[in-house]
């Protein structure tokens, strides 16, 4: 699932329009960015506040087996290195 | 004299203090850490509960910055 600091009325939107067949969830709040550490807090950032890129995989009892938190936000794991993280996490 | 270790004394522990905070922000979630529980909404408006997607298997969670951007 995906998660952002956008108003769920703009994932809906943004899911409809790109045809997303899995969850996205807003963090308008920024109650569970910050919590992960995936939250730019950096004031002179013009993207302050908003999502970093990371990627987190938990295992069914809620344990974190692999973290990857983006410090350059275009730098995006392809779907492949995504299964291959979870395959060797021993998550699934 | 008993001036001066005290000041050396406060030094030090101020810094045992900052070098604790540091470590604690650097190591915010890490890999064998139980991850905290949320509610966030989904784009019908409904909470969803990280505790409720666990009942159902691995949960992977990618966060990104901001819908409509490419980013």
């Amino acid at each position: 699932m995906g998660v952002s600091a956008d108003a769920a009325a703009t994932l809906q939107a943004f899911t409809k329009a790109n045809d997303i067949r899995f969850p996205l969830l807003a963090d308008f709040r920024r109650q569970m960015l910050p919590a992960f550490d995936a939250m730019v807090t950096d004031e002179k950032s013009p993207i302050y506040r908003y999502a970093k890129r990371a990627y987190f995989i938990l295992d069914r009892q809620g344990v974190v087996r692999y973290v990857k938190i983006q410090e350059n936000p275009i730098e995006l794991l392809n779907s492949e290195d995504v299964l291959k993280a979870l395959k060797e996490s021993g998550a699934a | 004299m008993r001036r001066r270790m005290g000041r050396g004394t406060l030094g030090i522990v101020m810094g045992a203090v900052m070098c604790l905070l540091l470590t604690t922000h650097a190591s915010a979630l890490e890999v064998g850490q139980k991850a905290p529980d949320f509610t966030l909404q989904a784009p019908d408006g409904k909470p969803v509960k990280l505790a409720d997607l666990l009942g159902k298997g691995p949960v992977v969670i990618f966060t990104f910055i901001q819908a409509f951007t490419g980013v």
